[in-house]
Protein backbone atom coordinates (compact mmCIF):
# COMPACT_ATOMS: atom_id res chain seq x y z
CA UNK A 1 0.00 0.00 0.00
CA UNK A 2 2.61 2.68 1.12
CA UNK A 3 4.88 1.44 -2.12
CA UNK A 4 1.33 1.90 -4.24
CA UNK A 5 1.05 5.28 -3.06
CA UNK A 6 4.27 6.66 -3.01
CA UNK A 7 5.28 5.24 -6.76
CA UNK A 8 1.79 7.28 -7.34
CA UNK A 9 2.86 10.25 -5.87
CA UNK A 10 6.14 10.72 -6.95
CA UNK A 11 4.55 9.67 -10.67
CA UNK A 12 2.15 12.64 -10.77
CA UNK A 13 4.53 15.14 -9.49
CA UNK A 14 7.30 14.23 -12.11
CA UNK A 15 5.22 13.89 -15.14
CA UNK A 16 3.20 17.52 -13.98
CA UNK A 17 6.98 18.71 -13.47
CA UNK A 18 7.61 17.62 -17.28
CA UNK A 19 4.86 18.89 -18.55
CA UNK A 20 5.15 22.10 -16.75
CA UNK A 21 8.57 22.62 -17.76
CA UNK A 22 7.70 22.17 -21.61
CA UNK A 23 4.98 23.89 -22.24
CA UNK A 24 5.74 27.32 -19.26
CA UNK A 25 9.45 27.14 -18.40
CA UNK A 26 11.26 26.81 -21.46
CA UNK A 27 8.91 28.93 -24.00
CA UNK A 28 9.44 32.06 -21.35
CA UNK A 29 12.65 34.46 -22.53
CA UNK A 30 14.72 33.40 -19.02
CA UNK A 31 18.23 34.57 -19.52
CA UNK A 32 20.69 31.82 -19.83
CA UNK A 33 19.33 27.87 -18.69
CA UNK A 34 15.60 27.08 -18.66
CA UNK A 35 14.54 26.61 -14.77
CA UNK A 36 15.35 22.87 -14.75
CA UNK A 37 11.52 21.68 -12.27
CA UNK A 38 12.02 18.19 -12.81
CA UNK A 39 16.06 18.17 -11.45
CA UNK A 40 14.41 19.75 -8.01
CA UNK A 41 11.05 18.03 -7.57
CA UNK A 42 13.66 14.97 -8.34
CA UNK A 43 15.68 16.47 -5.40
CA UNK A 44 12.27 17.68 -2.90
CA UNK A 45 11.77 13.40 -3.54
CA UNK A 46 14.80 11.71 -2.77
CA UNK A 47 15.10 14.43 0.19
CA UNK A 48 11.81 12.63 1.62
CA UNK A 49 11.92 8.89 0.62
CA UNK A 50 15.85 8.40 0.84
CA UNK A 51 18.43 6.91 -1.86
CA UNK A 52 16.39 4.11 -3.59
CA UNK A 53 13.42 6.01 -4.39
CA UNK A 54 15.69 8.78 -4.98
CA UNK A 55 17.33 6.84 -7.34
CA UNK A 56 14.04 5.50 -8.69
CA UNK A 57 12.53 9.14 -9.32
CA UNK A 58 15.31 10.64 -11.07
CA UNK A 59 15.69 7.83 -13.03
CA UNK A 60 11.97 8.18 -14.44
CA UNK A 61 12.11 12.19 -14.21
CA UNK A 62 15.47 11.93 -16.69
CA UNK A 63 13.55 9.56 -19.00
CA UNK A 64 10.86 11.35 -19.22
CA UNK A 65 12.74 14.64 -20.18
CA UNK A 66 14.63 12.47 -23.09
CA UNK A 67 11.22 11.32 -24.25
CA UNK A 68 9.56 14.29 -23.85
CA UNK A 69 8.41 16.57 -27.04
CA UNK A 70 10.42 18.31 -28.25
CA UNK A 71 13.37 16.43 -26.88
CA UNK A 72 16.00 15.60 -29.80
CA UNK A 73 18.82 14.28 -27.90
CA UNK A 74 20.27 11.32 -27.01
CA UNK A 75 17.72 9.04 -24.27
CA UNK A 76 19.16 8.17 -21.32
CA UNK A 77 21.66 11.31 -21.21
CA UNK A 78 19.18 12.90 -18.29
CA UNK A 79 17.86 9.70 -17.01
CA UNK A 80 21.66 8.66 -16.09
CA UNK A 81 22.64 12.63 -14.48
CA UNK A 82 19.52 12.32 -12.35
CA UNK A 83 19.57 9.28 -11.43
CA UNK A 84 23.10 10.08 -9.95
CA UNK A 85 21.57 13.35 -7.90
CA UNK A 86 18.26 11.35 -6.60
CA UNK A 87 20.99 8.45 -4.76
CA UNK A 88 23.12 11.30 -3.97
CA UNK A 89 20.93 13.89 -2.22
CA UNK A 90 18.74 10.63 -0.65
CA UNK A 91 22.15 9.16 0.72
CA UNK A 92 22.50 13.01 2.34
CA UNK A 93 18.94 12.78 3.59
CA UNK A 94 19.02 9.64 5.06
CA UNK A 95 21.93 10.63 7.85
CA UNK A 96 20.60 12.44 10.65
CA UNK A 97 17.72 15.05 10.57
CA UNK A 98 19.16 17.37 7.91
CA UNK A 99 17.61 21.31 7.86
CA UNK A 100 15.44 21.76 4.84
CA UNK A 101 17.61 24.91 3.82
CA UNK A 102 20.36 22.42 2.89
CA UNK A 103 18.57 20.77 0.17
CA UNK A 104 18.37 24.15 -1.61
CA UNK A 105 22.19 24.35 -2.53
CA UNK A 106 21.82 21.01 -2.70
CA UNK A 107 19.51 21.83 -5.65
CA UNK A 108 21.48 24.67 -6.98
CA UNK A 109 24.94 22.32 -6.83
CA UNK A 110 22.65 19.52 -8.88
CA UNK A 111 21.44 21.55 -11.30
CA UNK A 112 25.25 22.88 -12.28
CA UNK A 113 26.14 19.46 -12.16
CA UNK A 114 23.48 18.23 -14.67
CA UNK A 115 24.25 21.01 -17.36
CA UNK A 116 27.64 20.19 -17.27
CA UNK A 117 27.32 16.90 -17.01
CA UNK A 118 24.87 17.01 -19.98
CA UNK A 119 27.52 19.11 -21.86
CA UNK A 120 30.37 16.76 -21.13
CA UNK A 121 28.26 13.41 -22.24
CA UNK A 122 27.25 15.44 -25.39
CA UNK A 123 30.85 16.20 -26.20
CA UNK A 124 32.04 12.91 -25.31
CA UNK A 125 29.49 11.21 -27.73
CA UNK A 126 30.17 13.57 -30.57
CA UNK A 127 26.90 15.85 -30.43
CA UNK A 128 27.93 18.90 -32.82
CA UNK A 129 25.50 20.89 -30.67
CA UNK A 130 26.94 21.59 -27.87
CA UNK A 131 28.42 25.27 -27.02
CA UNK A 132 31.28 25.48 -24.54
CA UNK A 133 31.60 29.19 -24.42
CA UNK A 134 27.99 28.57 -23.40
CA UNK A 135 28.52 26.34 -20.87
CA UNK A 136 29.44 28.36 -17.93
CA UNK A 137 26.42 30.93 -18.24
CA UNK A 138 23.92 28.30 -18.05
CA UNK A 139 25.75 26.68 -14.97
CA UNK A 140 25.63 29.36 -13.09
CA UNK A 141 21.69 30.12 -14.18
CA UNK A 142 20.57 26.85 -13.74
CA UNK A 143 21.65 26.86 -10.20
CA UNK A 144 20.16 30.57 -9.15
CA UNK A 145 16.71 28.63 -11.12
CA UNK A 146 17.13 25.62 -9.22
CA UNK A 147 17.57 27.55 -5.67
CA UNK A 148 15.15 29.59 -6.28
CA UNK A 149 12.32 26.78 -7.39
CA UNK A 150 13.84 24.84 -4.56
CA UNK A 151 12.80 27.38 -2.00
CA UNK A 152 9.22 27.27 -3.35
CA UNK A 153 9.07 23.55 -3.62
CA UNK A 154 10.73 22.10 -0.84
CA UNK A 155 8.27 22.33 1.69
CA UNK A 156 5.25 21.76 -0.60
CA UNK A 157 6.34 18.94 -1.24
CA UNK A 158 7.35 17.63 2.15
CA UNK A 159 4.22 18.49 3.41
CA UNK A 160 2.10 16.16 0.77
CA UNK A 161 4.54 13.23 0.82
CA UNK A 162 3.41 13.18 4.69
CA UNK A 163 0.01 14.21 4.06
CA UNK A 164 0.01 11.23 1.21
CA UNK A 165 2.66 8.70 2.72
CA UNK A 166 2.89 8.73 6.55
CA UNK A 167 4.31 5.30 7.05
CA UNK A 168 7.63 6.70 5.58
CA UNK A 169 8.14 8.72 8.44
CA UNK A 170 8.12 6.45 11.01
CA UNK A 171 11.29 5.20 11.17
CA UNK B 1 19.57 3.69 9.39
CA UNK B 2 18.65 2.47 6.22
CA UNK B 3 19.69 -1.03 3.76
CA UNK B 4 22.51 1.29 1.97
CA UNK B 5 23.01 -1.95 0.06
CA UNK B 6 19.88 -2.44 -1.74
CA UNK B 7 20.21 1.43 -2.32
CA UNK B 8 23.24 0.99 -4.04
CA UNK B 9 22.41 -2.06 -6.02
CA UNK B 10 19.22 0.27 -7.16
CA UNK B 11 21.52 2.68 -8.71
CA UNK B 12 23.91 0.36 -10.16
CA UNK B 13 20.90 -1.23 -12.27
CA UNK B 14 19.69 2.16 -13.16
CA UNK B 15 22.89 3.40 -13.91
CA UNK B 16 23.17 0.88 -16.19
CA UNK B 17 20.00 0.87 -17.54
CA UNK B 18 20.90 4.29 -18.91
CA UNK B 19 24.02 4.07 -20.11
CA UNK B 20 22.30 0.72 -22.74
CA UNK B 21 20.19 3.07 -23.32
CA UNK B 22 22.02 5.95 -24.63
CA UNK B 23 24.25 3.53 -26.08
CA UNK B 24 20.89 2.05 -27.96
CA UNK B 25 20.03 5.45 -28.73
CA UNK B 26 23.19 6.08 -30.21
CA UNK B 27 23.86 3.11 -32.57
CA UNK B 28 19.82 2.42 -33.53
CA UNK B 29 18.78 5.12 -35.63
CA UNK B 30 15.53 5.28 -36.87
CA UNK B 31 14.72 1.83 -36.69
CA UNK B 32 16.42 1.04 -32.97
CA UNK B 33 15.08 -0.58 -30.11
CA UNK B 34 14.82 2.88 -28.44
CA UNK B 35 12.17 3.89 -30.93
CA UNK B 36 8.80 2.95 -29.28
CA UNK B 37 10.16 5.09 -26.44
CA UNK B 38 10.19 7.94 -28.44
CA UNK B 39 6.58 6.86 -30.10
CA UNK B 40 5.30 6.83 -26.64
CA UNK B 41 6.62 10.58 -25.51
CA UNK B 42 4.97 11.81 -28.90
CA UNK B 43 2.03 10.22 -28.23
CA UNK B 44 1.00 10.03 -24.86
CA UNK B 45 3.36 13.11 -23.47
CA UNK B 46 2.73 15.05 -26.93
CA UNK B 47 -1.23 14.61 -26.13
CA UNK B 48 -0.53 15.42 -22.55
CA UNK B 49 1.37 18.90 -23.59
CA UNK B 50 -1.45 19.79 -25.83
CA UNK B 51 -4.26 19.13 -23.27
CA UNK B 52 -1.90 21.01 -21.32
CA UNK B 53 -1.40 24.32 -23.76
CA UNK B 54 -5.44 24.85 -23.64
CA UNK B 55 -4.52 26.62 -20.07
CA UNK B 56 -1.31 27.61 -20.29
CA UNK B 57 -1.00 29.45 -23.24
CA UNK B 58 -3.26 32.43 -22.30
CA UNK B 59 -0.95 32.43 -19.30
CA UNK B 60 2.04 32.54 -21.11
CA UNK B 61 0.85 34.97 -23.14
CA UNK B 62 -0.03 37.47 -20.05
CA UNK B 63 3.46 37.36 -18.85
CA UNK B 64 5.44 37.80 -21.97
CA UNK B 65 3.20 40.81 -22.39
CA UNK B 66 3.88 42.18 -18.79
CA UNK B 67 7.68 41.44 -19.16
CA UNK B 68 8.04 43.47 -22.07
CA UNK B 69 5.67 46.42 -21.56
CA UNK B 70 8.35 49.05 -22.13
CA UNK B 71 9.71 47.23 -25.40
CA UNK B 72 6.03 47.10 -26.45
CA UNK B 73 5.75 51.34 -26.23
CA UNK B 74 9.26 51.18 -28.68
CA UNK B 75 8.35 48.89 -30.97
CA UNK B 76 4.52 50.83 -31.55
CA UNK B 77 6.78 53.75 -32.53
CA UNK B 78 8.98 51.30 -34.77
CA UNK B 79 5.83 50.55 -36.17
CA UNK B 80 4.58 53.39 -37.12
CA UNK B 81 7.65 54.59 -38.58
CA UNK B 82 7.62 51.54 -40.62
CA UNK B 83 4.17 51.88 -41.25
CA UNK B 84 4.42 55.32 -42.78
CA UNK B 85 7.35 54.10 -45.18
CA UNK B 86 5.25 51.26 -46.02
CA UNK B 87 2.53 53.53 -47.21
CA UNK B 88 5.11 55.56 -49.08
CA UNK B 89 6.49 52.37 -51.16
CA UNK B 90 2.85 51.47 -51.70
CA UNK B 91 2.04 54.31 -53.99
CA UNK B 92 4.74 52.56 -56.72
CA UNK B 93 3.78 49.05 -55.40
CA UNK B 94 1.39 48.69 -59.28
CA UNK B 95 4.25 49.63 -61.38
CA UNK B 96 6.75 46.68 -59.94
CA UNK B 97 4.24 44.39 -59.16
CA UNK B 98 4.45 43.01 -63.29
CA UNK B 99 7.52 43.20 -62.99
CA UNK B 100 8.33 41.34 -59.91
CA UNK B 101 6.01 38.75 -61.39
CA UNK B 102 8.10 37.97 -64.18
CA UNK B 103 11.10 37.95 -62.07
CA UNK B 104 9.72 35.51 -59.19
CA UNK B 105 8.91 32.50 -62.28
CA UNK B 106 12.08 33.08 -62.86
CA UNK B 107 14.22 32.86 -59.31
CA UNK B 108 12.01 30.84 -57.72
CA UNK B 109 10.12 32.50 -55.41
CA UNK B 110 6.89 31.18 -54.08
CA UNK B 111 3.62 32.92 -53.38
CA UNK B 112 3.32 31.56 -49.73
CA UNK B 113 -0.06 31.32 -50.54
CA UNK B 114 0.55 28.91 -53.37
CA UNK B 115 1.66 26.16 -50.31
CA UNK B 116 -0.99 23.66 -48.98
CA UNK B 117 -0.15 24.25 -45.60
CA UNK B 118 -1.77 22.86 -42.13
CA UNK B 119 -2.03 25.92 -39.34
CA UNK B 120 -0.54 24.53 -35.83
CA UNK B 121 0.69 26.37 -32.52
CA UNK B 122 3.86 25.88 -31.03
CA UNK B 123 3.24 24.15 -27.51
CA UNK B 124 6.58 23.16 -26.46
CA UNK B 125 9.96 23.70 -26.31
CA UNK B 126 13.15 22.11 -25.39
CA UNK B 127 15.17 23.50 -22.55
CA UNK B 128 17.90 25.76 -23.46
CA UNK B 129 20.59 23.77 -21.28
CA UNK B 130 20.09 21.19 -24.05
CA UNK B 131 21.60 23.01 -26.88
CA UNK B 132 18.95 21.59 -29.01
CA UNK B 133 16.68 24.13 -31.15
CA UNK B 134 13.13 22.01 -31.00
CA UNK B 135 9.57 22.77 -30.68
CA UNK B 136 6.48 20.82 -29.94
CA UNK B 137 3.42 21.91 -32.50
CA UNK B 138 0.08 20.70 -31.70
CA UNK B 139 -0.31 19.15 -35.60
CA UNK B 140 0.11 15.37 -36.18
CA UNK B 141 -0.48 12.81 -38.56
CA UNK B 142 -4.52 13.22 -37.87
CA UNK B 143 -3.63 16.40 -39.36
CA UNK B 144 -2.02 14.82 -42.31
CA UNK B 145 1.64 15.85 -40.96
CA UNK B 146 4.21 13.60 -41.87
CA UNK B 147 7.90 12.91 -40.82
CA UNK B 148 10.37 15.41 -43.10
CA UNK B 149 7.76 18.06 -43.62
CA UNK B 150 8.87 21.85 -43.95
CA UNK B 151 7.12 24.01 -41.42
CA UNK B 152 6.53 28.09 -42.55
CA UNK B 153 5.69 31.07 -40.50
CA UNK B 154 4.05 33.56 -42.53
CA UNK B 155 6.50 33.46 -45.37
CA UNK B 156 9.53 32.32 -43.96
CA UNK B 157 11.24 28.71 -43.28
CA UNK B 158 11.05 27.27 -39.86
CA UNK B 159 12.33 23.71 -39.70
CA UNK B 160 11.11 20.73 -40.44
CA UNK B 161 9.21 17.91 -38.47
CA UNK B 162 11.14 15.31 -37.21
CA UNK B 163 9.16 13.35 -34.92
CA UNK B 164 4.96 12.89 -35.71
CA UNK B 165 2.38 11.87 -33.03
CA UNK B 166 -1.27 11.80 -33.72
CA UNK B 167 -1.85 14.84 -32.66
CA UNK B 168 1.84 16.72 -32.19
CA UNK B 169 4.31 16.79 -33.97
CA UNK B 170 8.33 17.87 -32.74
CA UNK B 171 9.99 20.45 -34.94
CA UNK B 172 13.79 20.53 -35.67
CA UNK B 173 14.30 24.62 -36.40
CA UNK B 174 16.93 25.95 -38.83
CA UNK B 175 19.08 27.47 -36.24
CA UNK B 176 19.78 23.75 -34.31
CA UNK B 177 23.44 23.06 -35.02
CA UNK B 178 22.17 19.62 -36.82
CA UNK B 179 20.21 21.24 -39.33
CA UNK B 180 21.22 21.62 -42.64
CA UNK B 181 19.02 23.17 -46.15
CA UNK B 182 20.30 23.51 -49.42
CA UNK B 183 19.63 27.16 -50.46
CA UNK B 184 20.27 29.61 -53.38
CA UNK B 185 20.64 33.21 -53.64
CA UNK B 186 17.78 34.88 -55.26
CA UNK B 187 19.57 37.44 -56.87
CA UNK B 188 22.26 35.26 -58.40
CA UNK B 189 20.73 31.63 -57.73
CA UNK B 190 24.18 30.83 -56.30
CA UNK B 191 23.62 27.42 -54.22
CA UNK B 192 24.82 26.33 -50.80
CA UNK B 193 24.54 24.72 -47.62
CA UNK B 194 22.54 26.29 -44.84
CA UNK B 195 24.01 25.50 -41.22
CA UNK B 196 22.32 26.06 -37.85
CA UNK B 197 24.78 27.71 -35.36
CA UNK B 198 22.87 26.79 -32.85
CA UNK B 199 22.24 30.42 -32.05
CA UNK B 200 18.67 32.05 -32.88
CA UNK B 201 19.55 35.07 -34.46
CA UNK B 202 22.43 33.39 -37.38
CA UNK B 203 22.97 30.56 -39.55
CA UNK B 204 26.21 29.99 -41.86
CA UNK B 205 26.01 29.47 -45.25
CA UNK B 206 28.44 27.43 -47.16
CA UNK B 207 28.82 28.35 -50.75
CA UNK B 208 29.73 26.31 -52.97
CA UNK B 209 31.13 28.27 -56.06
CA UNK B 210 34.23 30.22 -54.08
CA UNK B 211 33.52 33.03 -56.79
CA UNK B 212 30.31 34.26 -55.92
CA UNK B 213 29.04 37.29 -55.90
CA UNK B 214 27.25 38.09 -52.96
CA UNK B 215 25.94 40.95 -51.48
CA UNK B 216 24.83 42.13 -48.13
CA UNK B 217 21.01 41.88 -47.80
CA UNK B 218 20.58 39.24 -50.49
CA UNK B 219 17.76 36.59 -50.00
CA UNK B 220 18.13 32.77 -49.99
CA UNK B 221 15.66 30.82 -50.50
CA UNK B 222 15.27 27.12 -50.66
CA UNK B 223 16.35 25.10 -53.02
CA UNK B 224 14.14 22.18 -52.30
CA UNK B 225 14.48 18.63 -52.01
CA UNK B 226 13.10 15.66 -54.26
CA UNK B 227 9.09 15.90 -54.21
CA UNK B 228 9.27 18.81 -51.66
CA UNK B 229 10.60 16.82 -48.92
CA UNK B 230 11.72 17.98 -46.59
CA UNK B 231 12.14 20.97 -47.59
CA UNK B 232 10.01 22.92 -50.13
CA UNK B 233 11.05 24.91 -52.67
CA UNK B 234 11.14 28.71 -52.72
CA UNK B 235 10.54 29.39 -49.06
CA UNK B 236 13.08 32.17 -48.11
CA UNK B 237 15.08 31.48 -45.33
CA UNK B 238 17.31 34.06 -44.58
CA UNK B 239 19.10 37.30 -45.69
CA UNK B 240 22.71 38.01 -46.09
CA UNK B 241 24.25 39.97 -43.19
CA UNK B 242 27.88 39.47 -43.16
CA UNK B 243 31.20 37.17 -45.86
CA UNK B 244 33.13 35.38 -44.38
CA UNK B 245 36.94 35.09 -46.23
CA UNK B 246 37.46 36.53 -49.60
CA UNK B 247 36.13 35.69 -53.29
CA UNK B 248 38.18 32.83 -54.17
CA UNK B 249 38.79 31.28 -50.99
CA UNK B 250 38.04 28.00 -50.55
CA UNK B 251 36.34 27.86 -47.58
CA UNK B 252 33.90 30.90 -48.07
CA UNK B 253 30.60 31.29 -46.35
CA UNK B 254 28.04 33.71 -45.40
CA UNK B 255 26.05 34.58 -42.11
CA UNK B 256 22.59 34.85 -42.42
CA UNK B 257 20.00 36.49 -40.47
CA UNK B 258 17.36 34.14 -39.94
CA UNK B 259 14.13 35.48 -42.36
CA UNK B 260 11.60 34.39 -39.13
CA UNK B 261 12.29 35.50 -35.39
CA UNK B 262 12.56 32.14 -33.91
CA UNK B 263 12.05 33.34 -30.50
CA UNK B 264 8.76 34.90 -31.30
CA UNK B 265 7.34 31.81 -33.08
CA UNK B 266 3.41 31.23 -32.13
CA UNK B 267 1.62 30.14 -35.06
CA UNK B 268 3.42 28.17 -38.07
CA UNK B 269 2.33 26.09 -40.69
CA UNK B 270 3.34 22.79 -41.81
CA UNK B 271 3.72 22.48 -45.64
CA UNK B 272 1.46 19.37 -46.95
CA UNK B 273 2.05 19.85 -50.17
CA UNK B 274 4.34 22.25 -52.55
CA UNK B 275 2.63 24.06 -55.21
CA UNK B 276 1.83 22.53 -58.51
CA UNK B 277 3.77 24.00 -60.87
CA UNK B 278 7.76 23.59 -59.83
CA UNK B 279 8.10 27.48 -59.01
CA UNK B 280 11.07 28.10 -61.17
CA UNK B 281 10.41 27.32 -64.85
CA UNK B 282 12.11 25.71 -67.19
CA UNK B 283 13.22 27.99 -69.54
CA UNK B 284 13.22 26.95 -73.37
CA UNK B 285 13.65 28.90 -76.47
CA UNK B 286 10.06 29.34 -77.49
CA UNK B 287 9.21 30.00 -74.03
CA UNK B 288 10.01 33.61 -73.87
CA UNK B 289 7.77 36.54 -73.83
CA UNK B 290 6.58 35.27 -70.68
Amino acid sequence: MMTLRRGLLCSVVLILAVLVEVTILAPLPFPGATPTLVLVVVVALSAQFGASTGAVCGFTGGLLVDIAPPAAGTIGVTALLLTVVGYVVGRFAESDDRPWPSFVVLAAVAAGFTTLGGAVIGGLLGDPRVRWDEVLGLMLSSSLYAAILALVLLLPIAWLSRRIVPEAYTR
Amino acid sequence: MRDTRRSRIILAILVLTSITLIVFDLRGGDGGITRPLRVVGETVLGSAERAMAVVVIPLRDGVESLSSLGETQQRLTELEAENARLRAELDTVDIDRARVADVDALIGLVDANDYVTVPAQVIGVGPAQGFAWTVTIDSGSRDGVEKDMSVIRGAGLVGRTIEVGPTTSTVLLIVDATSSVGGRLSGTSQIGIIAGTGRQDSLQMQLLDPLAVVDIGDVVVSFGSEGGRPYAPGIPIGVVAEMRGTQGQLTRSALLTPYVDISRLDIVGVVLRAPESPPREVLTPNSGGG
